[in-house]
C-alpha cells in the first residue's frame, strides 16, 4: 500500500470531498492515491487548452488526446459492459444535498444524475439538463428551464417542482448550503410550471457553474420523498441520468444498467456499468493487469509512467483543471505563527516540491506555484511564490519571525495515516526544522476525522487537495471570509483566510460575466496566494484512465447547444462514461 | 449429559457477560456521546436529532435497559444503519458473513486435508526422505506470513499468468460455482499454508507416539494393514492436539482473514470489522464483534462435545466422574 516510490502525494482522506459542494464542481479535496510529478507540455500533442478569453494563459498541455488512431476511426457499437475501478466510495450516499463526494463519487453518480449545467471547452457553461439558464440584468435573479420530455427513471415528471425541490434540499444541506448561501428563494414560476426562478441578494453571474455539480444535480422528488423516511432508500439514487440504480453495496461496487430512455440519444452505449471500489492504486493497477476490471482511473505516479508506454493498456490522460496537491495552512489562528506571512513564505522557501515530484510522483505531476492548473481560468507561471528551494532565504525569514517574536515556535502538521502522506509529512518537518522552526510535530488523523477535523478548523498545517474547476467562483466557498467563521464553528474556508483584498476580488468576479476582467481578477488572486504564502502548493494532480484495448470511447462530448464538453467538466479527473463503448 | 448440561451453561454464561459487555460499550467511548451523535447526524447536530441518535442507540436509558434493547434489537435483526453509507447493518453484516465463513472454512479444509496425509505418513515413515521434506517445508511455511504469501500469489497466479482473478471478486456458490472457487482459490491457499504447517507437526509428533503403544503393536501382530491401522487405529487417538489446534486457530482464522480479505478484497467480516473500526462505525463493529464471539463461543463447544466421540476413554472417564 504505501509504497514510497509512487503511492499518494497526498490523501487527505477519502470524505474530504466535502468540496463537492463548491461551487458546483470542485471535485473533492480529496485523496486518492495521488503522486505528485511533472506533467510537462507534449504529454498530448494538439491538445492544448485555454482557459476563457482564449490566449497564452496556458504553459504545459494539459489533456492527451484520447486513444489511438484505430480507436478514434471505430464506430460505436450498442452493447456490453465495462466493469470500472475506482478509489473511493462515498460517505452518506447517495442524495445531492447530503452526500460528501470525491472524483470517485462524481465518476460513479454522474451517471444516474444530470446536473442542471455543464461547462464546456470554450471556458464557459452551457445548459443540460435544463433548456435554458436565463439571468436578469444584474444577475440577481435566474431563471432554470426544465427540458422538455425528461423524466425521472421512476416515471416522475422533471419539471420546474422538481428543479425548485431539488435546490431546496441543496440550500438547508448542512454543507450544500453554503454553496447556495447567495440564494434568497426559489419558486416555480407562476408563468410556466417547468421553469423555477431563483433570486439572490447579490450579484451571482457565475452562478450556472454550481448548477454544473452536485448542487445541479437533479433528483427524483417522489424518491427524495420516500427516502426521508426510509434511510436504507437512500442509496439506491433516482435520477434521470443515461444509467439506471442497479445495485449498490457499500465499499464495494455500484452496478447500473442502460437507460434505454435516455434523452441525449445516442448515449449511453454499454449496457451496464459496474464501479468497483479498489481504494489502493496499485491493487487497482494490478486489477486491470490481471482482467478483473476493464477500466480504472489512477493518479498514482508509477501506473501513469507505466501505463504511458503500454500498448495492451492505451490511457488518456486528463489534466484540465486539475486540482492541486498542497499544504493548508489554518492562516487566522491566535496566536499561531502562520498569521505572520514570513512564517508562512518560509516554510514555502524552505520545501523542495519537485523533489517529492520526482521520487514520490514518479516526475509524473507538475510542480504547482498556484492554485490554478495550467488551463484554468487564472494560471500563470509566475505568481511570485517560491519556485525551488532556498533555505538560506527560510532560515532568513524565521531569523526576523524570532527576533519580532521571542519563543520557541512550534507546529502541529495533521495527515492521514497512509504511509505515503506521512513519509512526506516526516520529509517537510525536516526542512521546516532546518529553517529554524523548533518543533514540528505530525498528528496522524484517521479518514474518518480528518475531514471534520478540517471543517472545525482543529489544525495548524494540513496536506490537502483542491481547487479544480472553471471558474474562480467555484473557490468562493474555499477562500471568502464569509466562509469562515470561529474555530469549532464548520467552515469550508479550512484555512479561515480572511482577506479583505481577496473578497473584494471574489465578489467582483462572481457579479462579472466580463471573461476578460474575470480572467484578470483571477490572475490577481493568484499573485496574492503567491506572495502572502496562504498555502504551500506542490503539484497539479493528472489522472490517467487506462483501460484494457477493448474498451473505447472516453471522450468528450457534443452538448445540447453544439459546445463540446470537456473532460472533468469541472470536476477533475472525471470523464463520461455514457460515451463508453466495447468491441464485441 | 451431566458434562454437557455444564458446558451449556457455561457456554450462555459466556454469552451473556460477551454481550452485554458490548452492548454497552458506546457509553465509554472517548468523547462520549457527543462523538456518536456527531457520527451519526454530522456536525452542527440539532437538540432533536441527538434525542432522536441516543434514543435508537438505547444511550438514554440505564445499563440493563440499554442491554434489554440491545437484545431485542439483535435477536429480531433491527441494528440500525451505518453512518456513512445508511446501509443496514444487518444486510452488510449477511453479505459479509458468507465470505469469512467461506473462506475459515476451505482454509481450515485444505489444511487439514494435506496435513493429515502428511503427518501420517511422515510418522509412518519417520527420518526417511519424505518425512525431512515434509518438516522442513511446513517449517519454511510455519516462517512465512501471510502478507508475504499472497503478494506472490497474485504476481504469479493473477497478474502474470491471469489465472485466478484479483481482486477476488466474492460469487455466490449457488449462482457460479467455477467463478466462486477461482475467488477463493487464492486467499484460501494464503490462509492455509500456515495452518497445514502446523497442523502437520503437531499431528506427526502425536502419531509418533500413538505409534508406539502397545495396541498398535498388537494390531499389527494380529495382521491388520498398514492403511487401516494408521488411519483407522492410530489417527483418532492421535487426533486430540489436532482437534484443539484446529478450534484454537478458528479464533486466529479469524484474525487471519482480515489481512487475507485485505489483501485480496474479499468483503467479509475481517474487512468489515476493520473498517468499521476505521471508520468509527460503532455499532457495526458492536455487531460483528459479537458475532464473531458467539461463532467462537459455539465451535469450541462443539469441539469439547467432540472430545467425547473422538476418545472413548473421555467418555468413559466423564462417565465415572
Amino acid at each position: 500500500m504505501g509504497q514510497l516510490s509512487t503511492q499518494s502525494r497526498r490523501k487527505p482522506g477519502r470524505l474530504l470531498a466535502v468540496l463537492v459542494i463548491s461551487a458546483g464542481l470542485i471535485g473533492a479535496a480529496c485523496g486518492g492515491d495521488d503522486t505528485s510529478s511533472k506533467t510537462t507540455d507534449g504529454t498530448s500533442p494538439g491538445s492544448e487548452t485555454t482557459g476563457p478569453g482564449g490566449s497564452d494563459t496556458t504553459a504545459a498541455v494539459a489533456t492527451t488526446a484520447p486513444p489511438p488512431t484505430s480507436s478514434a476511426e471505430m464506430q460505436p457499437v450498442p452493447g456490453g459492459k465495462v466493469v470500472m475501478g475506482i478509489e473511493a466510495d462515498t460517505s452518506s450516499p447517495w442524495r445531492p444535498s447530503e452526500m460528501v463526494c470525491a472524483i470517485g463519487c462524481y465518476q460513479v453518480i454522474r451517471n444516474i444524475y444530470d446536473s442542471l449545467a455543464m461547462a464546456n471547452d470554450a471556458g464557459s457553461w452551457g445548459p443540460y439538463l435544463a433548456s435554458a439558464l436565463t439571468p436578469n440584468d444584474d444577475f440577481t435573479q435566474w431563471t432554470i428551464t426544465a427540458r422538455d420530455g425528461v423524466t425521472f427513471h421512476d416515471g416522475t415528471p422533471f419539471d420546474g417542482a422538481a428543479i425548485v425541490e431539488n435546490l431546496k434540499r441543496g440550500k438547508e444541506g448542512i454543507l450544500t448550503g453554503n454553496a447556495l448561501r447567495p440564494v434568497d428563494t426559489i419558486e416555480v414560476d407562476p408563468a410556466d410550471p417547468m421553469s423555477a426562478i431563483v433570486s439572490m441578494n447579490t450579484s451571482w453571474a457565475a452562478f450556472p457553474y454550481t448548477l454544473a455539480g452536485q448542487v445541479g444535480m437533479m433528483a427524483s422528488p417522489t424518491w427524495l420523498a420516500a427516502s426521508d423516511t426510509d434511510d436504507t432508500l437512500k442509496s439506491k439514487p433516482v435520477g434521470t441520468g443515461p444509467f439506471v440504480y442497479a445495485d449498490y453495496k457499500a465499499d464495494e461496487s455500484f452496478t447500473m444498467t442502460k437507460n434505454p430512455d435516455y434523452w441525449n440519444a445516442p448515449y449511453p452505449y454499454l449496457d451496464s456499468i459496474e464501479f468497483r471500489v479498489i481504494p489502493d492504486g496499485l491493487n487497482r493497477r494490478d486489477a486491470l493487469k490481471s482482467g478483473t476490471v476493464d477500466l480504472i482511473h489512477t493518479t498514482n505516479g508509477e501506473t501513469i509512467s507505466e501505463f504511458r508506454d503500454s500498448t495492451d493498456f492505451p490511457m488518456v490522460e486528463i489534466a484540465n483543471n486539475a486540482e492541486t496537491s498542497y499544504t493548508l495552512l489554518h492562516v487566522t489562528q491566535e496566536g499561531s505563527p502562520l498569521t505572520d506571512v514570513r512564517v508562512r513564505c518560509a516554510l514555502a522557501y524552505a520545501s523542495d516540491e519537485q523533489l517529492l515530484i520526482d521520487t514520490i510522483g514518479a516526475g509524473v505531476q507538475q510542480i504547482a506555484f498556484g492554485p490554478f492548473s495550467p488551463t484554468q481560468v487564472g494560471y500563470l507561471a509566475s505568481t511570485g511564490f517560491p519556485e525551488a528551494q532556498d533555505m538560506a532565504k527560510a532560515q532568513e525569514l524565521i531569523a526576523a519571525y524570532k527576533a519580532d517574536f521571542p519563543g520557541p515556535l512550534n507546529l502541529s502538521l495533521a495527515t492521514t495515516q497512509d504511509q505515503t502522506n506521512l513519509t512526506i509529512a516526516q520529509q517537510q518537518q525536516q526542512w521546516w526544522t532546518e529553517a529554524g522552526v523548533d518543533n514540528v510535530t505530525i498528528d496522524q488523523i484517521d479518514q474518518g476525522n480528518y475531514i471534520v477535523t478540517a471543517l472545525l478548523g482543529n489544525f495548524q498545517v494540513f496536506q490537502w487537495r483542491n481547487h479544480g474547476g472553471f471558474d474562480l467562483d467555484q473557490q468562493y466557498i474555499w477562500w471568502h471570509s464569509k466562509a469562515a467563521p470561529p474555530v469549532g464553528e464548520l467552515a469550508l474556508n479550512f484555512g479561515r483566510i480572511r482577506d479583505t483584498q481577496l473578497d473584494a476580488l471574489l465578489d467582483e468576479n462572481r457579479a462579472s460575466a466580463d471573461p476578460a476582467r474575470k480572467k484578470e481578477i483571477a490572475e490577481e488572486v493568484n499573485r496574492l496566494f503567491g506572495t502572502q504564502c496562504y498555502d504551500l502548493w506542490g503539484s497539479y494532480t493528472v489522472w490517467g484512465i487506462a483501460g484494457k484495448s477493448t474498451v473505447h470511447g472516453v471522450n468528450l462530448f457534443t452538448l445540447p447547444d453544439g459546445t463540446e464538453a470537456p473532460f472533468g467538466a469541472g470536476i477533475a479527473g472525471t470523464f463520461y462514461p455514457m460515451t463508453l463503448w466495447v468491441e464485441q | 449429559m451431566r458434562y454437557v448440561t455444564r458446558k451449556l451453561a457455561q457456554t450462555v454464561f459466556v454469552v451473556v457477560v460477551v454481550t452485554f459487555l458490548t452492548s454497552i460499550a458506546l457509553r465509554f467511548l472517548p468523547g462520549g456521546t457527543d462523538v456518536i451523535v456527531a457520527l451519526k447526524t454530522g456536525p452542527g447536530a440539532t437538540p432533536e436529532q441527538t434525542a432522536k441518535v441516543l434514543e435508537e442507540l438505547g444511550l438514554n436509558k440505564s445499563l440493563l435497559g440499554q442491554y434489554v434493547s440491545w437484545v431485542r434489537d439483535f435477536v429480531t435483526g433491527n441494528w440500525g444503519t451505518t453512518f456513512r453509507t445508511n446501509q443496514s447493518i444487518a444486510t452488510e453484516v449477511k453479505r459479509a458473513m458468507p465470505i469469512s465463513l467461506y473462506l475459515m472454512i476451505y482454509g481450515q479444509i485444505f489444511a487439514l486435508g494435506l496435513a493429515v496425509p502428511t503427518a501420517v505418513w511422515s510418522a509412518y515413515k519417520q527420518n526417511s526422505r519424505f518425512d525431512r521434506a515434509a518438516t522442513t517445508s511446513a517449517f519454511a511455511m510455519l516462517s512465512m506470513p501471510n502478507f508475504i504469501v499472497a503478494p506472490i500469489l497474485i504476481l504469479f497466479f493473477s497478474v502474470n499468468n491471469k489465472w485466478f482473478p484479483y481482486p477476488s471478486l466474492y460469487t455466490s456458490l449457488f449462482d457460479s460455482p467455477i467463478d466462486h472457487f477461482r475467488a477463493f482459490a487464492l486467499p484460501t491457499v494464503t490462509i492455509a499454508i500456515p495452518l497445514y504447517a502446523g497442523y502437520m507437526r503437531v499431528l506427526r509428533a502425536d502419531m509418533i507416539g500413538t505409534l508406539q503403544s502397545d495396541f498398535i503393536t498388537t494390531a499389527r501382530a494380529k495382521g491388520v494393514g498398514t492403511g487401516p491401522m494408521l488411519f483407522k487405529h492410530a489417527l483418532r487417538p492421535s487426533l486430540f492436539s489436532l482437534v484443539t489446534s484446529a478450534a484454537v486457530n478458528i479464533g486466529a482464522l479469524m484474525g487471519g482473514v482480515v489481512v487475507v480479505e485485505q489483501v485480496f478484497s474479499l468483503n467479509g467480516m475481517g474487512r468489515l470489522t476493520v473498517q468499521s473500526v476505521i471508520g468509527r462505525e460503532y455499532p457495526t463493529v458492536q455487531y460483528s464483534v459479537v458475532i464473531l464471539a458467539l461463532i467462537y463461543i459455539f465451535i469450541n463447544l462443539m469441539v469439547d462435545l467432540a472430545y467425547a466421540w473422538i476418545d472413548p476413554r473421555v467418555r468413559a472417564s466423564r462417565a465415572l466422574g
